[in-house]
């Protein structure tokens, strides 16, 4: 009956949650393309540092930024489970995040989500602007406009 | 009848006619008795007004017909073109380009009926001609008619109606004929006029012929039956039939389809046949002249009638070449052509650039394998060869020449004179340069702004122009021609050119740059902060230009398509604006090169050479690394160390790649060279803010990323 009541009036987005240390963040699956093992990645010289250069992703040169760098984490050496999630925001325009891991494919309800307030959002850098609630702990869900949107100069 | 399937056509048909209709007026403004431009006018007057009837498009039928009524009483001579009668047809001619763009958006043509227009230039008309609002179109055509038989009868001596008795007929189709003759056939030659205000001449006309093909055979049309299938003529044809019935039927049978005017014919000898083609050739009407466009001289000489052939092409000249433009005013030699999407060019594009990045796969391949396979090896350079030709003929089906940007100029020019109260002249020249489709569709818009530009600030007013000396008719020029690889359109005029030194104070008071700094500027960099966005040296600004919105787009525009725009001046002589664009834009030749551990590609285009320096050659000037070469003193960029890499140690000798952008050189130093490679430029993607050194990156045959150095950033 619970799970009913929730269907009908919650609606549920799906999130690939991947992980960044022990964090979990959630991307909207609607703008993921690919995930992807890393390849070489050409290093693009005189750019934004969260960029670690462009992937040939069959044929099609694909930036690729680091979230790590980005969140203002310490870099790792890339793993086994290193991917990069390729997303695809404006679809003419690629782009892939290089995460620690993948974690699993998520249904979050509406009602399971909390928008970010205050302090909390000032320090997320408008990167993230709900988090959800989940039986698996606490999913910070990206806003991708902003995390690949904004230029910064270099 | 639905006929929005027809609706592309009509646009893209609309869109010619209302060109010509432009260009025609200009010249008919230019040359008030120009017959040739009347009578374009009044073709492509008629047809849009025919096209827009057929669409059911009633507003824009309707003033067009007033217009054509205008000319109508322009060519029948009770009318003389005069400035405010051109005026107000510019106007009604924006007014119908305005209904064609509503109809290309909203498929319908609005409720605006522009009376105004239309209320203009009956009054001009009705001032000019002294006849009554009731009938105008009556004494018109009339008129029309003695004109159009005035100008066939006098040099021509027979009956300037019987158009066939002039058709060129060649020996084969005579014999047939002759043969006939002699069988017990009727040889009939026809001339049929259709109606003018026939909206489906082609169907018309084919009526006609089905309705004699009953009968016999048709022997020989003029135009062509392909060029009356495709509408490809005024307002009538001739032909030769060969019939099984009398001359009377024939023309019953004829006249008998609706919206034939007039049929003129007679039955021919033996002897009579022999005599066509000989009597005249002097006919001025239109489709003659396209007939013989697209039958080259070559069949001339076997034709009894040599003379007479090479009489029609001469005779028409000197009537012809009253305006300069005469060639562009003819019909244009009908080669076949279909009309293609351009995103299915585009799309045939990148399978190619996917082909070479294949062929460059097999190739690096080959060159790992074994080096004794000589049969593959041919096989790969084969396929290089056919990938290449491949390229560039897929690049040629993307060229199209710059004249449909520039087309709209000559009007604008027409219009900026009115404003700005300036005599002003705009001469084109290299319009048939050839360009990428998608970077001529761009290209329009900086061209526009530098000719503007160049009208508002560049151009002084007439008593200004003859107080020191210049003709008062200034002189606004477009060059366009292909330099190499690129091609070069120069856009400037005669006027005041930049005063540098104004420009200069106008530095300093924005405080863009100290007194000092600004005054050890070169001239160069002082004109350089005009492409500055938000620099505008207007006194005042004006809806024209002086916004300080303009270069700075103008440079964004150019450089976006891979090109660059710089200025020449000299003070009271007039500043050329010279912009440079690549001919492809996709892929390119480049030479491949290491810097530090990576590999970066170079355009070709930009290297003129490659030279071999001892590192003691280096000089320093004003604590800039220069080299000299033969004479010359070229700064030298590091590119390892722009690129980011730690300073490896200096080697003996350095390889410096020389580039060139127009006047000036850099040499360019990189650790080790690769070979010269076809490669197919892709975007880094917007994300990605690159400091204009790298201008994309390709991917090489082994499938590794190699970035592009944009040598023009380095100059």
């Amino acid at each position: 009956m619970d799970e009913l009541e929730r269907y009908v009036e919650d609606k549920a987005t799906q999130y690939i949650v991947v992980n960044l240390g022990i964090e979990h963040y959630g991307i909207d699956i609607n703008y993921i393309d690919n995930i992807v093992r890393v390849p070489a990645i050409r290093r693009v010289p005189n750019v934004q540092d969260f960029f670690k250069g462009v992937i040939n992703l069959r044929g099609e040169i694909v930036p690729v930024m680091s979230l790590r760098t980005k969140f203002e984490m310490p870099e790792i050496d890339y793993t086994g489970n290193t991917r990069i999630i390729i997303v695809k925001v404006d679809p003419q325009a690629a782009i892939g995040i290089i995460v620690d891991e993948v974690e699993q494919v998520m249904d979050i309800y509406d009602s399971q989500v909390e928008k970010v307030t205050g302090e909390k959002k000032e320090e997320a850098n408008g990167y993230i602007t709900y988090v959800g609630k989940t039986d698996r702990g606490l999913v910070s869900i990206l806003n991708l406009a902003t995390v690949i949107g904004e230029k910064e100069q270099t | 009848m639905d006929v929005s399937q027809y609706l592309g056509i009509f646009l893209d048909e609309a869109r010619e006619h209302i060109q010509v209709l432009s260009d025609q007026m200009m010249t008919l403004e230019q040359e008030p008795e120009n017959q040739d431009a009347i009578n374009e006018i009044f073709r492509a007057a008629h047809s849009l007004k025919g096209m827009a009837g057929t669409m059911g498009y009633k507003r824009l039928q309707h003033l067009t017909h007033d217009m054509e009524d205008c000319f109508s009483d322009v060519r029948a001579g009770s009318m003389t073109v005069t400035s405010e009668l051109m005026d107000v047809l510019f106007q009604a001619l924006d007014a119908i380009e305005g209904y064609v763009n509503l109809i290309q958006e909203t498929t319908d043509e609005g409720d605006n009926d522009n009376e105004n227009i239309i209320n203009e230039i009956n009054r001009i008309r009705n001032a000019a001609t002294g006849k009554g609002d009731a009938a105008p179109a009556a004494p018109a055509k009339s008129d029309k008619k003695a004109d159009e038989a005035s100008a066939e009868a006098a040099p021509a001596a027979s009956d300037g109606k019987a158009l066939y008795k002039q058709m060129k007929l060649d020996d084969s189709a005579k014999d047939v004929m002759k043969d006939a003759i002699a069988g017990g056939k009727h040889v009939l030659g026809f001339s049929v006029f259709i109606e003018e205000s026939c909206l489906l001449k082609a169907a018309r006309a084919f009526l006609v012929i089905k309705a004699l093909e009953d009968m016999g055979d048709i022997v020989a049309t003029d135009p062509t039956s392909q060029d009356i299938e495709d509408e490809k003529f005024d307002f009538s044809f001739s032909l030769f039939t060969i019939c099984d019935e009398e001359i009377d039927k024939a023309k019953e049978a004829m006249l008998a389809v609706s919206e034939i005017a007039e049929v003129v014919g007679e039955e021919f000898t033996e002897e009579g046949i022999d005599s066509v083609g000989q009597a005249g050739g002097e006919k001025a009407e239109a489709p003659a002249d396209a007939v013989e466009a697209a039958e080259p001289e070559a069949p001339a000489p076997k034709e009894e009638n040599t003379a007479p052939a090479v009489k029609a092409e001469t005779a028409p000249a000197p009537k012809k070449d009253q305006g300069a433009k005469a060639p562009a005013t003819k019909k244009p030699v009908i080669s076949k052509t279909i009309r293609v999407d351009i995103d299915k060019l585009d799309s045939l594009m990148n399978l190619v650039s996917e082909l070479i990045i294949a062929k460059n796969t097999i190739v690096s391949a080959a060159d790992n394998g074994d080096s004794s396979n000589q049969g593959l090896n041919e096989q790969v350079e084969y396929l290089e060869s056919v990938t290449t030709n491949l390229h560039e003929a897929v690049m040629k089906v993307r060229m199209v020449p710059i004249e449909s940007a520039v087309q709209k100029f000559p009007r604008m020019v027409r219009d900026l004179e009115k404003k700005l109260d300036k005599k002003m002249q705009l001469t084109i020249t290299g319009e048939e340069t050839e360009l990428d489709r998608t970077v001529v569709d761009e290209i329009g818009d900086p061209l526009m702004h530098l000719i503007r530009n160049s009208a508002d600030h560049g151009l002084e007013h007439p008593d200004e122009r003859a107080a020191s000396g210049k003709p008062e008719l200034g002189t606004i020029f477009l060059n366009a021609f292909q330099d190499g690889n690129s091609v070069v359109i120069e856009v400037g005029d005669d006027g005041k050119g930049i005063d540098v030194e104004a420009v200069r104070q106008k530095i300093v008071e924005r405080g863009l740059a100290s007194e000092d700094t600004a005054s050890q500027f070169t001239d160069k960099e002082v004109i350089d902060y005009l492409f500055d966005p938000g620099f505008s040296m207007a006194k005042k600004v004006t809806d024209i230009s002086g916004r300080g919105v303009g270069l700075d787009v103008v440079k964004s525009n150019i450089e976006s398509l891979g090109g660059d725009v710089s200025v020449k001046t000299k003070l009271g002589e007039g500043s050329t604006w010279i912009i440079r664009l690549p001919l492809t834009l996709a892929i390119i030749q480049a030479l491949m090169v290491i810097i530090g551990d990576e590999k970066y590609a170079i355009s070709l285009d930009s290297i003129t050479t490659i030279e071999n320096i001892p590192s003691t050659d280096v000089k320093l000037v004003q604590g800039k690394e220069v080299i000299q070469l033969r004479g010359t003193v070229i700064p030298i960029v590091r590119l390892s160390e722009l690129l980011g890499f730690e300073n490896a140690e200096q080697s003996d000798d350095m390889i410096v790649v020389i580039a060139k952008k127009g006047d000036s050189l850099a040499g360019l130093v990189v650790d080790e060279l690769i070979g010269q490679q076809e490669i197919v430029i892709k975007s880094l993607g917007k994300y990605i803010n690159t400091d204009r050194i790298i201008s994309g990156a390709t991917i090489l045959g082994d499938g590794e990323v190699a970035l592009i150095i944009d040598a023009n950033a380095l100059i």
